[in-house]
């Protein structure tokens, strides 16, 4: 015991004391290394997100035309959410958003819980099929929308073809030129291109399922259908909602997929906030209007965050 | 009783397969479309009878596309724009995620919050300053500019995904290192992250394709052609000189075709991770 007390560590070198590694190595030991392994992402997403939200914030409440040097950039308060109120396009768009958030959902969160359960029984060959139902979800908007626009189209579409062959169909229809299927066509694409993230996130929740829960139900005499509802459906109540969560901001937030279908047109029939909110910025150059646009649309979002979490919580007590 | 319930689980599997070949077959259905347009004549192509299966094949599509649009620029801006993006994510997400996975710590949760939230703010609210910010400092149009732009949607993923797969490596081995001697951070750096490596590289390649995938910044962000990426060279083509459908083909299959062959290899870590994140978050 004594002489190991006795034994000091030898002393440090030259190259001990500037090694980088070594000190590194010893900063790692202190109580402080974690705030340091933060530091680096934190600025990066400081510097990025937090500041230019900020920045286009603050924009919103200023005069900001790159067309209109003349006007300055002065300070005009509530002026641009003041004109949101008598701005027609901006209900319009707000009522688009509404219907094509919540049907391209509805449809993803059906067809993706369906392959879901489909995929969770583990039939030999599901592991390919999977591969293949979760492959749109990984591929570009851009080529999800002009796969679409090629099969869709008006003069050489093959669905125009194949519908007018089993007779649903007089002849070729042009889907997105058309105010009342222009929707419903960017629906249905949206909807193919993202169910499979409701897929990828239920079946995850539907492994965490105890097995036993269904054997208990299956004693009880209780059918597919009830076991759906009163085992499957509560247990992924928390997954399903942080899955609506998550598509919910995607889809008020990107307008790219709309961008490359329609442009929001034929008129104003696909016209949502993120899409008019672009346009206005890089259109119409008005980017205090286009800043007060968004910022309207992520009070909506947080509202909707927020609403969303406090309804699935209750309805849990 | 117990015939009819493994008739009943018979019709079940039915129908699950029926299902799952149906949806297999919607969800590929436009790919393979796309890839059978690629290679027709553009005459095959807007013919009045509709040609299921080619009656005659070029790759002209391909050659023309690659040879005549400028098209390898943009690929090549493609690939250091997402290089840059996995990298500076690797090197600054990496640590974070591990120190939030390793360690307890005053507003921990509240800055993991934070790196959820700011997913929810508009892109387009942060494009209009990004835009101004990056001209000030001269990173406009640049490929360095726009990876630095993406990780702000890509680099809290990043931490997310990569943090489950660090909660998922045992933290035996990393107590033994630490007792044998070893620092932080070489229990780090030769312990943990060896361990997660398929996940690493599972968050990576997610990284990777979305930053691939991306549009809308790189649509503001780049003005000409050294920095432009292949989302927006092809749809600028598209509506510039009304790209021929067979060429549009042709750019759309060269351009999935690596997010087709990344996927296949990671998917089975990748969907681990997202859904390790997921099931937490």
């Amino acid at each position: 015991m004594v002489e190991a007390r006795i034994s000091y560590p030898p002393p440090l070198t030259l190259w001990d004391r500037i090694n980088p590694v070594r000190m590194i190595g010893e900063l790692s030991e202190t109580r402080y290394w974690m705030y340091l392994l933060l530091i680096p992402s934190a600025l990066l997403i400081t510097a990025v997100v937090i500041y230019p939200t900020l920045y286009g914030m603050q924009m919103s409440f200023r005069e900001m035309r790159l067309n209109r040097p003349d006007l300055g950039t002065g300070w005009v308060g509530l002026k641009h959410y003041q004109r949101m109120l008598t701005d027609p396009i901006f209900w319009v768009s707000l009522r688009n958003t509404a219907v094509w958030v919540t049907s391209a959902i509805a449809l993803e969160f059906l067809i993706g819980l369906i392959a879901a359960l489909a995929l969770n029984r583990n039939l030999p060959g599901s592991k390919v099929l999977a591969v293949l139902i979760l492959l749109p979800y990984f591929l570009p908007n851009v080529v999800a929308g002009h796969m679409w626009a090629l099969m869709l189209d008006p003069r050489l579409g093959v669905i125009n073809d194949l519908l007018v062959k089993i007779g649903w169909l007089e002849g070729y229809k042009a889907w997105f030129a058309d105010p009342s299927t222009a929707m419903a066509a960017a629906i249905v694409v949206e909807a193919w291109h993202s169910f499979p993230f409701f897929t990828l996130l239920i079946l995850a929740g539907l492994k965490g399922i105890p097995s036993d829960l269904y054997k208990a139900a299956d004693i009880d005499g209780a059918g597919p259908f009830a076991q759906l509802r009163l085992i499957t459906l509560p247990m992924l109540k928390t997954i399903i909602a942080a899955a609506v969560i998550l598509r919910v901001i995607g889809l008020v937030n990107s307008p790219d997929l709309l961008l490359i279908l329609t442009s929001g047109g034929p008129g104003r029939s696909t016209q949502v906030l993120s899409l008019y909110a672009f346009q206005t910025a890089y259109k119409d150059f008005n980017f205090g209007y286009a800043g007060a646009l968004s910022v309207v649309m992520f009070i909506l979002l947080m509202g909707f965050a927020w609403a969303y979490v406090r309804l699935s919580k209750v309805n849990e007590d | 009783m117990a015939a009819t319930r493994s008739r009943s689980k018979l019709l079940w599997d039915v129908i699950s397969y029926v299902v799952l070949v149906g949806l297999a077959f919607i969800a590929i259905a436009p790919i393979v479309w796309t890839f059978l347009t690629s290679l027709k004549f553009e005459e095959d192509i807007v013919t009045r009878t509709m040609q299921y299966i080619p009656s005659r094949i070029t790759f002209e599509n391909y050659v023309k596309l690659w040879n005549q649009s400028g098209y390898p620029v943009l690929v090549i801006n493609s690939l250091i724009v997402t290089t840059t993006t996995v990298l500076l994510c690797l090197l600054t997400g990496t640590v974070a995620a591990y120190a939030f996975s390793r360690f307890q710590f005053k507003g921990r949760t509240q800055l993991m919050l934070g790196y959820l939230v700011v997913r929810m703010f508009p892109a387009v609210l942060m494009i209009i300053p990004l835009f101004i910010i990056m001209r000030q400092v001269g990173l406009l149009d640049s490929t360095i500019g726009l990876a630095i732009a993406y990780t702000s949607f890509l680099l809290p993923l990043f931490v997310w995904m990569l943090k489950g797969f660090f909660d998922a490596a045992p933290k035996e081995l990393e107590s033994a290192a630490r007792i044998d001697g070893t620092t932080r951070l070489g229990a780090m750096f030769m312990v943990v992250i060896p361990i997660a490596r398929n996940g690493l590289l599972a968050t990576c390649v997610f990284v990777a394709i979305a930053a691939w995938n991306e549009f809308l910044f790189a649509l503001m962000l780049t003005t000409s052609q050294g920095s432009r990426t292949w989302p927006v060279g092809l749809q600028l083509m598209v509506g510039e000189f009304q790209l021929p459908w067979g060429m549009l083909a042709a750019g759309g299959m060269i351009s999935i075709l690596p997010v087709i062959v990344l996927f296949a290899i990671v998917q089975r870590a990748m969907v681990a991770g997202l859904t390790a994140g997921a099931v937490k978050g």
